[in-house]
């Protein structure tokens, strides 16, 4: 009995090793692109997000500049409102994408800026500015 | 008011005809239409205009006194009086606010509000006249402090709605904002000490019995401690607070789920404004306004509410918004619809039949 198995162990085991060599080839290959995928959507969002906050940085930097300049630029609210986002900016984790609080920190500067905007009667954007909304849908 | 032993009609008084195309809102000018002064209406529509309506003392009947045009440049979906009733605040698909300035019967814009990313859908003022709210289709609630020389300050940007947010409303007594949605929700927004921190201090959902579809309109009861919201999910809910505690400011006092008025409506309910005699006003997309009260025979869980009556047709197509007059003499009643007019209905007992007290 034995004699005959080892005859036949060669094919039986054919689809199993076909299997495994599919795999291991998909395995390597999948690391290599998905390593450049991640690579590529690293650099895509890393550069959104460090577009968007140079963009509030210099923002604040011309807003403090012009109150240096004349301390009644813009009312006391407004100046208040531009020091927090200047704290903000300050904290902001920039080397550390995985820490919880960025999104939280970006959501607030958003939402500063914005009351700032329509407090200064002001329409700031650079092209690709992520808008709040999704739009799209038509309804009342 | 005894409603018990009456029967009741809502009368038309008059039909106000000049919009081109839908009315979406109504306000009465506050302090208008008791005293010698004559009622004063604004309504506002998709034809993106305002008019603004004066009852002639001589003849009683409504006339259009002013057009408020040539500012925006879509729908205009809300209008409020400010309580001194010198400005009128207009909301518009346009992504604007507009303030408008009554100078002895004629309207100036005097500011326009501009930060929200697209449709405005409701403006509000609170009780002082200090501060306006405005809401919209971009998911977010702004707070704006009214400042000397027609000046505007945005204290705030609030966002915490999913969805398109429908209407805001102030409490009428307190600085606190109700805000409802196209997310089901109704939130309630209040300040952090004297911060210009605004925070959603509630969120009346389905898990606290609130409404399983969008939120469209919000009314208080003339001492503000109810409120009541009306949905697409042809419901009307009935909230409750402590508005002792509330006034004390000791903490955030909570709403509650009072009542749940269903089986009533089989369309949505676009419209509720509470009269400050406790009158329940519902406008709906079945063309018909409703009027409830609440009934004597309290349940063991809370208050109980009936339907008073049911006006049927009383619009050609959808009721749009429905607004009792502030003040109490007159119990009138101003609605808006679809098929472009605005209707005054006088609400009073049936000269016809009485019914028979034994």
């Amino acid at each position: 009995m034995d004699s005959t198995v080892d005859i036949f162990e060669s094919s039986l085991n054919l689809e199993e090793t076909h299997f495994k060599e599919g795999f291991d080839e998909g395995y390597g290959d999948g690391l290599i692109s998905g390593k450049q995928e991640g690579e590529q959507v690293g650099l895509k969002t890393g550069f959104e997000v460090g577009e968007e906050l140079g963009f509030y940085r210099g923002c604040v930097d011309v807003w403090n500049s012009a109150i240096r300049v004349d301390p009644n630029f813009v009312s006391a609210r407004i100046q208040k409102s531009i020091k927090q986002m200047d704290d903000m900016l300050q904290k902001y984790p920039m080397s550390e994408p995985e820490n919880e609080s960025v999104s939280d920190i970006m959501d607030s500067l958003r939402l500063k800026f914005r009351a700032i905007c329509a407090s200064l009667n002001v329409k700031l954007e650079y092209s690709g500015y992520p808008r709040a909304s999704d739009g799209g849908k038509i309804e009342f | 008011m005894n409603f018990a032993d009456e029967i009741f009609e809502l009368r038309e008084l008059q039909r106000l005809e000049g919009h081109a195309d839908r009315v979406w809102g109504l306000a009465w000018k506050p302090a208008t239409g008791a005293d010698g002064v004559p009622a004063v209406l604004a309504s506002c529509s998709g034809d993106k205009t305002v008019r603004v309506w004066e009852q002639s003392p001589l003849t009683g009947s409504f006339q259009c006194k002013a057009v408020l045009e040539e500012t925006h440049n879509r729908t205009v979906r809300s209008c409020a009086w400010s309580p001194s009733g010198k400005l009128l605040a207009t909301a518009s698909f346009d992504a604007t606010t507009a303030i408008w300035e009554d100078i002895g019967g004629d309207f100036a814009c005097i500011s326009t509000l501009e930060g929200h990313e697209n449709e405005v859908k409701s403006v509000s003022w609170n009780a002082s006249g200090s501060l306006l709210a405005t809401c919209g289709r971009d998911k977010s609630v702004w707070i704006w402090e009214v400042l000397p020389h027609n000046e505007f300050d945005c204290v705030s940007v609030l966002q915490g709605h999913t969805q398109d947010v429908k209407m805001v409303q102030w409490h009428p007594t307190m600085d606190i904002l109700f805000s409802c949605s196209y997310d089901n929700t109704i939130k309630i927004w209040a300040e952090d000490g004297d911060n210009d921190d605004w925070h959603c201090v509630q969120t009346l959902n389905e898990s606290n019995s609130g409404h399983t579809s969008t939120v469209w309109a919000l009314s208080f009861n003339a001492t503000g401690d109810k409120m009541v919201s009306c949905s697409d999910d042809l419901t009307i809910k009935i909230w409750g607070s402590d508005i002792m505690r509330m006034q004390s400011g000791d903490g955030n006092a909570p709403w509650k789920h009072l009542s749940t008025l269903s089986g009533y409506h089989d369309r949505t309910i676009f419209s509720v404004h509470w009269s400050r005699d406790g009158i329940i006003a519902s406008g709906a997309a079945d063309d018909a306004i409703r009027l409830f009260v609440e009934s004597e025979d309290h349940l063991v869980d809370g208050p109980s509410y009936k339907l008073l009556l049911k006006k049927e047709k009383a619009h050609e197509m959808d009721v749009n918004a429905v607004q009792w007059s502030s003040m109490e003499v007159n119990r009138r009643l101003a609605s808006a619809s679809d098929d472009g007019t605005v209707k005054i209905w006088e609400f009073a007992a049936s000269s016809a039949h009485k019914k028979l007290q034994l």
